[in-house]
């Protein structure tokens, strides 16, 4: 009789998930350290940007706007639709903290978020994914041990980015409470999506949904609170910010008022998604999401069955959210235009750098706006041509080599798709810049000017596919992170270029600032130069790709 | 292009390339310093099934991925079915299908899909022989290719060749990851393949599978083919294992040349011999009475054996002792 209780007892006790609670945690320190030891790299390089990026923006605003006279002047022209609905409610504007808030706290603020979105997801459903977590939980490793400790770290990590902005500003001789103020408020909304990361890595069975989990939570979360900054009463936004994270952090109004109780908001709200994250970890098994895998086509299309149909099939789904954003953008460009201008008149250094020495403001800037949408198709041209080198690193182009294809025509399915369809978001983006800035000033012709002058950029488009190609021919090993940090640079030259006071001959000679701009005159010759070298560089790259060994990652 | 110097010549090349589906010589291969291939020997006879032999690293998917052109040799000769495996790729692969030992697949899109695209690519998909393959095979080709465990992968790969009409089928390590029951199949599927006339180059290290499957062998060490023909040449000149009862007394036996291990257990003994002193033993054993005589011929396991481990210092010094003979 004591037996069977006893035993009773036993089987009770070795039921899963009824485990003394701290063993759901064993290992944690180690993994802890692991984690780092993974990922202090891509740590270390996000803290110092966005560090960095304070200094960089107090630096140019203090060269803006030299005087509290310019600054008064500004405060005054500061707070318009298209400045609320795109970085937030402008409040204490006349003073140098407050223009550093208007110009860069939005960007911190959803960089960093990005930043821990992805770094949640590489250590947590990434590695589940890969079957690494698998390996380790086959070890002695708590049900919980990895994902807290993910968490954990990337917490220190929104610290001490926050700590870093801080001190970043007040090297700047900026006010010390407001420098904590705002490196507190990003590191709060950074602390919310590492919450919003873990869960939707508990919800999804693969790191891609879970990132887009993450990513459209983040942008409802951008989009409410660009609506309450709309809808505001002098310098305060409408009750609506209360529903977004991003605008907890806005309600600590650094520079400005200095509150800091909305961050126990955020410290609240990340300890309950953190919370959440863990009782649906309790209740799944390693590898399984909560949401359904469903079934899927037992034969594939015909047109799947075709190289270019097969590209096109893998990035269906790439394509189309990249056209999305792109197109919204444009209504976005087109619309805002004609109010920023306004608030940008005055010949001021920031007005130069928008646009382009341009006579009529409108123009400049919508020159400008045209010029961010191309860098914006090419960021997708460049991520849709690197599949080229990404088949091959993880094992499927040799799937692929060894049928009845030869490399060269395998790479040309490979690059049409890019070029085609950055060719056709080229002309929409455009005329949707045209059509929605024509709607505001009534004049339906501007569509196809717009379509037209977007359509210059295409061989840059295609040099940048071209280039894609070459390094995945030649540095197979380094080939998307060469790709990668030659477009950030390329950015950085094409949109900041001059307020970094770099010499003109650069800034006007980028693969992006030599094809003329709207109003512009227009000129081939840059295009000729652009084509010819995108040509030259696929067809080195091409003739690599044939005569060398296959690569694998 | 050479130049055709003689027309017989010509003919008797051709007629010789017809019989080979494969035919590697002298292949060379190097990574950076490290010589992946030096001088590697590999014969697949048309129609008929070789196995190929070699630990992990030992240059097996090297080999095959020059006779698929994904890798380009350094020096020796590879031809595969009569074309150069580089220059004539794309036209070869439509003759060839492949079998990995680790399959990747595009994780959003289904095992059918997988295995239409693949034969696509090759150049033909036959709805039918692909149902029954599936059928075979017992793989679900709706469920998306991130959630196939390993096993399930190599099936995709697995069904994506045999329902092809390729005339050689190039499997490395293909049942890797298979449970003992989807061996089974395979094995079927493969002698299937045989009898419709096909070539089968089967690289693996299950022993029982090339056994029974295989009519030639080349077993290689560091790049370099050290064995090669069918299994009973191979045997032929190996140490065999004899069993026996005798009444005399087994210590007689002992200083026979040409036995090995001697042990005896009661009047059982057992013994290696080699082929060459068996006539010598066979005097040996009669006076002693010999029943119930059980004779074993080396297992393809013992003749890999022999070039590796422990055994391999002996065999090389048998082998240098043969030559020096």
């Amino acid at each position: 009789m004591t037996a069977i209780t006893t035993q009773h007892a036993r089987t009770e006790a070795l039921t899963p998930g009824r485990g003394r609670v701290i063993d759901a945690y064993a290992g944690f320190g180690i993994m802890v350290r692991f984690i780092l030891r993974r990922n202090w790299l891509r740590m270390l390089i996000w803290t110092i940007v966005l560090a960095g990026l304070v200094v960089i923006v107090v630096q140019s605003q203090r060269v803006a706007f030299p005087t509290q006279a310019d600054r008064e002047a500004y405060a005054s022209i500061a707070n318009t639709p298209a400045v609320a609905a795109m970085t937030g409610l402008p409040y204490a504007a006349s003073t140098l903290g407050g223009i550093l808030n208007i110009k860069i706290w939005m960007t911190l603020a959803v960089a960093l978020a990005f930043a821990v979105i992805f770094l949640v997801t590489r250590n947590g459903r990434a590695e589940e994914e890969a079957g690494r977590t698998e390996l380790l939980r086959g070890g002695v490793l708590g049900q919980h041990a990895y994902s807290l400790a993910d968490w954990i770290v990337n917490a220190g990590f929104t610290v001490v980015v926050g700590v870093m902005i801080a001190l970043a500003a007040i090297s700047q001789r900026l006010p010390v409470e407001g420098a904590f103020a705002m490196g507190a408020s990003i590191m709060g909304v950074g602390l919310v999506f590492i919450g919003v990361a873990a869960v939707a890595g508990q919800l999804a069975q693969t790191s891609r949904g879970a990132n887009t989990l993450a990513t459209i939570v983040l942008g409802v979360a951008y989009l409410v609170r660009a609506a309450a900054d709309l809808q505001a009463h002098g310098d305060n936004p409408s009750g609506l910010s209360w529903v977004s994270p991003i605008g907890w952090g806005q309600q600590m109004r650094s520079y400005g008022e200095n509150q800091w109780w909305p961050l126990a908001i955020s410290v609240v709200a990340a300890a309950v998604l953190g919370g959440v994250a863990l009782l649906l970890e309790r209740r799944r098994d390693v590898g399984e999401g909560i949401l359904p895998d469903r079934p899927g086509p037992r034969h594939a299309a015909a047109l799947t069955m075709t190289p270019v149909g097969l590209t096109l099939r893998l990035q269906r789904g790439s394509i189309i959210g990249w056209t999305i954003g792109v197109l919204i953008g444009a209504l976005f460009f087109g619309s805002v235009a004609t109010a920023m201008a306004k608030l940008l008149a005055g010949n001021t250094p920031i007005t130069q750098a928008f646009t382009g020495g341009s006579k009529d403001l409108v123009e400049g800037l919508l020159g400008f706006f045209a010029m961010a949408n191309v860098l914006l198709i090419s960021a997708f041209a460049l991520q849709s041509a690197d599949s080229i080198r990404s088949e091959e690193a993880n094992g499927r182009a040799e799937l692929q080599w060894s049928r009845a294809i030869s490399r060269t025509g395998w790479a040309l399915s490979r690059i049409v798709v890019p070029a085609v369809a950055s060719l056709l978001l080229l002309l929409l983006s455009g005329s949707f810049i045209g059509a929605s800035f024509g709607a505001s000033v009534g004049d339906a012709s501007q569509g196809g000017r717009f379509a037209l002058a977007s359509l210059a950029y295409w061989p840059s488009v295609l040099l940048i596919i071209a280039f894609v190609v070459f390094c995945a021919a030649w540095l197979p090993r380094a080939a998307s992170a060469v790709t990668w940090a030659v477009y950030g640079v390329l950015v950085v030259l094409t949109m900041f270029g001059d307020l970094f006071g770099l010499p003109d001959w650069l800034i006007h000679h980028t693969l992006f600032t030599a094809v003329p701009r709207v109003g512009q005159e227009f000129s081939a010759v840059p295009l000729i130069v652009i084509s010819a070298l995108a040509i030259v560089l696929a067809a080195l790259g091409l003739q690599r790709l044939r005569s060398r060994d296959m690569t694998s990652a | 292009m050479p130049t055709k110097l003689n027309p017989e010549f010509e003919r008797r090349k051709k007629n010789m390339t017809d019989t080979l589906a494969v035919d590697v010589r002298g292949l060379e291969k190097n990574f950076g310093s490290v010589h992946a291939l030096n001088g590697l020997d590999l014969r697949v006879a048309t129609g008929s099934v070789a196995g190929f032999l070699g630990p992990n690293g030992s240059g097996k998917s090297t080999t095959i991925r020059i006779l698929l052109g994904l890798l380009r040799a350094d020096g020796g000769t590879a031809t595969l079915l009569g074309g150069d495996p580089w220059r004539d790729a794309v036209e070869l692969h439509r003759r060839v299908a492949y079998v990995a030992g680790d399959v990747t697949l595009w994780p959003n899109l289904t095992g059918g899909q997988a295995i239409d695209i693949l034969g696509a690519l090759r150049g033909d998909v036959d709805r039918s022989r692909i149902d029954k393959y599936l059928q075979l095979f017992d793989l679900d080709p709706t469920k998306k290719a991130r959630s196939y465990s390993k096993g399930n992968r190599q099936k995709v790969a697995l069904v994506a060749a045999f329902s092809s009409r390729a005339e050689l089928l190039i499997l490395d390590e293909p049942t890797n990851g298979l449970d003992p029951l989807m061996e089974g199949v395979f094995t079927d599927c493969v002698s299937e393949a045989k009898g419709e006339g096909r070539s089968v180059l089967l690289s693996s290290h299950i022993f029982a599978e090339v056994e029974k499957l295989c009519d030639t062998v080349t077993i290689i060490r560091e790049g370099r083919t050290v064995e090669s023909g069918t299994l009973s040449e191979l045997r032929h000149l190996q140490r065999s294992t004899i069993t026996v009862t005798i009444d005399g007394d087994p210590a007689s036996l002992a200083g026979v040349d040409g036995v090995y291990d001697l042990t005896a257990d009661g009047s059982r003994v057992s013994f290696g011999v080699d082929e060459s002193a068996l006539a010598r033993v066979m005097k040996a054993l009669a006076p002693l009475g010999p029943r119930g005589l059980i004779s074993t011929p080396p297992s393809l396991e013992e003749l890999f054996l022999r070039h590796y481990g422990v055994h391999a210092d002996d065999a090389a010094r048998d082998a240098k002792a043969a030559t020096t003979r």
